[in-house]
């Protein structure tokens, strides 16, 4: 997880101990960042970071989530996976 | 007819039973669809459907020799076939003659099934009128149906337009689903899979992505669709917790459906759903001459087939009972389990996560059985749209009926007795409730028509059935003056709106100047309320003069779960059901009177409550404590509100109802028992009977 001005990286790959800790520290942080960036260099390993950055998104919908608006991952490892939003 | 005990049905006796149950469901769903149709004539589904019924009524009547019947419903079935095929649009007059029909099944069903020889008036007349129907009708029919195939076609491209949200992610899962079709060949399969985890599913160590990891490593096509609705904003958000509430997975893979089910052998049953595709319409048709082909009718490649099609059978509600009871029993067992001190002192965490594990396992095999007694019911609710239109055409007022929420499910046993007092109130709504003529309406700056509304929702662990009219209103002063004229009531009592209005359905209680023959004798209401209060309900009232009235029957969920609050009395645990308890409170000795001769009482916003000591009533030998040292629980009864002193409030919970021996059900004060988590019994306390002990306690 990196924090370079407005924008936020992270890693998509982060274990379910990881995803908390960035909730965590996202959470205060909420306001004042406006990007957040998805490295996909590993494999998404919890749904959780899958919904926690869609609760992200539902409730800043200004925050800039680009492998959000993606709107699917392909993996090797998954398939194709496709998110729904209803937004 | 109900077959007495120790009698064994002959083969052929046992299937007039079949065709007499069966029966009566065609044409109870007959009367149901008879109505619905007459309010969307145009619609010819329905018509097919109702063309349906008759045919399989006439089949069977046949069959067992009521050919009374028989006769009947073929003319009938000529004269619905007739319109079915041709399509043609029904005269109003035709319609009644349809409704007016059914009625006459109804009734020589009755006459046939009883032996009796005289038929209903109105049989004769009625199968002539369809006979000249038939007459007239008969060479009409070519022309139309050229017509009727342009209109078909029309139907066909309007189905095209109109494509929702929620539509587009079903057709995306389609799209895969033809992808995957499109690559299937020999040994592979194409499934659908839908995964709907619990909550705490990451806390048991699964997670969506963990099966589609498992699926991927087999499969050689693998798409899934996370439906991330149920996403909270960040506020409420629980890390630990799962909120994607429903996942689809298409898979093409060369695997048996049970060994895909395998993969999903450690979750329960609800979270997941397999469906076994089938191959696509080219396919089939190749391979047309081979067994499976029977199997694969559905040529319709747009639908998905599923080969996990619903099926019913038929159980006998005796057998539903004995297995809701041993359901009643392992539940006592596990709560027995899960608070026993011995077990609950065992510190080993494998042990606590089974106890947890088979909470979880036996609410859930609760849940599923009680599931199995519970019914939509808008059955019932289609029943009455027969009622209000019969009551619409013979008090002449024109009226909109509005149904809303008729999918809320009931108890089996609660449907049947509910049918009689939800159609008293809707008569008396039209007949009473709403104003009696069009001028009034308008004088009172209304629509001509009127409108009644049925309605059925859940509210805090209870259903609620309304029947709302926006007619009149009640007037709280003619009705408060007509209870102290009846000596109802004397006059002095603070009553409050809702006292009031349940006034009306004391006995003998009535406003109405003139008496119709739909309502208005005074019986109706307090037959109502009697018979909602069987079925552990209430009944409220809420009018505002000129706006209308809305009467709601607040029924439990279910007649074998009570939501009640335990109590402790000198030891001994009693069960209050929470459905009559308007608060619990320790007062202050201020507020507590004792009256000469009249017992304690006490003053709660300017009422006099009396109290009632359930030491008293059960003779229990305690220590007698004073009013303001224990806690008053203040409920509602027939007679008035009353209030039980007892020790203390225990909790409260849904226990299930156990009947009681023979001795103790002649007690009046009890309605039942319960077996608590700690193996005791408590016994349920049936609040009404209580008042009149309070003046016998106290002289």
């Amino acid at each position: 997880m990196e924090f370079n001005g407005d924008i936020l990286t992270i890693d998509i790959g982060m274990s379910m101990e990881e995803v908390e800790e960035f909730q965590e520290f996202i959470r205060p942080r909420i306001d004042y960042i406006e990007t957040i960036e998805a490295d996909e260099d590993d494999a998404l390993r919890c749904s959780a970071l899958l919904a926690l950055l869609v609760s992200l998104k539902r409730t800043k919908p200004e925050l800039n989530i680009p492998f959000l608006e993606k709107k699917k991952l392909v993996s090797q490892k998954y398939g194709t996976i496709h998110w729904i939003c209803h937004d | 007819m109900e077959p007495f005990i120790g009698y064994v049905m002959t083969k052929q006796e046992q299937v007039k039973a079949i065709f007499i149950e069966e029966a009566g469901e065609i044409i109870e769903k007959l009367d149901i669809d008879i109505i619905r149709f007459e309010e969307n004539c145009s619609d010819f589904s329905l018509l097919n459907e109702i063309f349906r019924g008759v045919h399989t009524l006439k089949g069977n009547a046949n069959a067992f020799g009521f050919t009374r019947l028989g006769e009947f419903v073929h003319h009938f079935e000529d004269v619905l076939d007739h319109y079915r095929s041709t399509q043609e649009s029904i005269e109003e007059y035709n319609l009644e003659l349809f409704v007016g029909s059914v009625d006459v099944i109804k009734e020589v069903m009755i006459c046939e099934l009883d032996a009796i020889d005289t038929l209903p008036q109105s049989y004769h007349a009625c199968l002539e009128k369809i006979k000249n129907l038939i007459s007239i009708k008969k060479g009409l029919s070519d022309s139309v149906v050229e017509q009727n195939e342009s209109v078909s076609e029309l139907k066909d491209l309007a189905m095209e337009f109109g494509v929702s949200c929620e539509e587009q992610q079903q057709n995306s899962i389609e799209r895969s689903i033809k992808e995957a079709q499109a690559k299937q060949s020999e040994g592979l399969s194409v499934y659908k899979i839908d995964l709907t985890l619990d909550s705490d599913c990451y806390k048991r160590g699964f997670d969506y992505l963990l099966f589609l990891n498992l699926l991927a490593q087999k499969a050689l096509l693998l798409e899934s669709f996370f439906n991330m609705e149920g996403v909270v904003e960040i506020d409420s958000f629980k890390n630990d917790e799962n909120y994607i509430g429903k996942v689809s997975v298409v898979v093409l893979i060369p695997l048996l459906r049970s060994e895909v089910d395998e993969f999903f052998e450690f979750l329960f049953d609800n979270e997941y759903e397999i469906n076994l595709i089938a191959p696509p319409a080219a396919e089939i048709m190749e391979v047309a001459d081979k067994p499976l082909a029977n199997t694969a009718k559905v040529a319709d490649s747009s639908s998905i087939n599923s080969m996990s099609s619903k099926s019913t059978i038929r159980i006998d509600t005796f057998k539903l009972d004995e297995l809701f009871d041993s359901v009643g029993e392992l539940v006592i067992a596990q709560n027995f389990i899960a608070q026993n001190e011995k077990i609950r002192s065992i510190e080993d965490e494998s042990i606590s996560r089974t106890i947890e594990t088979l909470s979880k396992i036996t609410k859930k095999i609760q849940d599923r059985v009680m599931s199995l007694r519970m019914v939509a019911i808008k059955d019932t609710f289609d029943k009455m749209r027969r009622v209000v239109r019969d009551t619409s055409k013979k008090t002449g007022k024109e009226l909109n009926l509005i149904v809303q929420g008729e999918d809320t499910e009931i108890d089996k046993t609660m449907i049947d007795s509910l049918s009689d007092p939800l159609i008293h109130i809707i008569r008396n709504a039209i007949d009473h409730g709403l104003e009696s003529n069009a001028d009034e309406r308008k004088s009172a700056g209304k629509n001509i028509e009127g409108t009644i509304t049925l309605k059925a929702f859940h509210k805090s662990g209870s259903i609620v059935i309304s029947v709302s009219d926006d007619g009149r209103g009640i007037n709280k002063e003619k009705v408060l003056a007509k209870a102290i004229d009846r000596g109802i009531v004397s006059g002095d009592e603070n009553l409050s709106d809702s006292q009031i209005f349940a006034l009306v359905m004391q006995p003998g209680f009535s406003t109405t100047e003139s008496i119709s023959d739909l309502s208005g004798r005074g019986v109706g209401l307090d037959v109502v309320r009697t018979s909602i209060e069987k079925l552990r309900g209430k009944i409220e009232i809420d009018s505002k003069e000129g706006e209308g009235t809305t009467i709601s029957m607040i029924l439990p969920l279910t007649l074998a779960i009570i939501d009640g609050m335990l109590v402790r009395t000198a030891d001994e645990i009693y069960i209050i059901p929470t459905l009559s308890i308007v608060e619990s409170f320790r007062p202050e000795k201020e507020i507590v009177n004792v009256f000469k001769e009249k017992g304690e009482f006490v003053s709660l916003r300017g009422q006099y409550i009396p109290i009632m000591r359930l030491s008293d009533v059960f003779n229990l030998n305690t220590k007698r404590i004073e009013p303001w040292e224990g806690i008053l629980v203040c409920v509602e009864t027939e007679g008035g509100r009353i209030a039980i002193l007892v020790d203390e409030l225990v909790s409260r919970q849904q226990v299930v109802i156990k009947t009681l021996g023979k001795t103790l059900a002649m007690l009046k004060e009890i309605s039942g028992g319960a077996i608590l988590g700690n193996g005791d019994i408590a016994l349920i306390l049936n609040v009404d009977e209580l008042r009149p002990l309070v003046k016998t306690a106290h002289v």
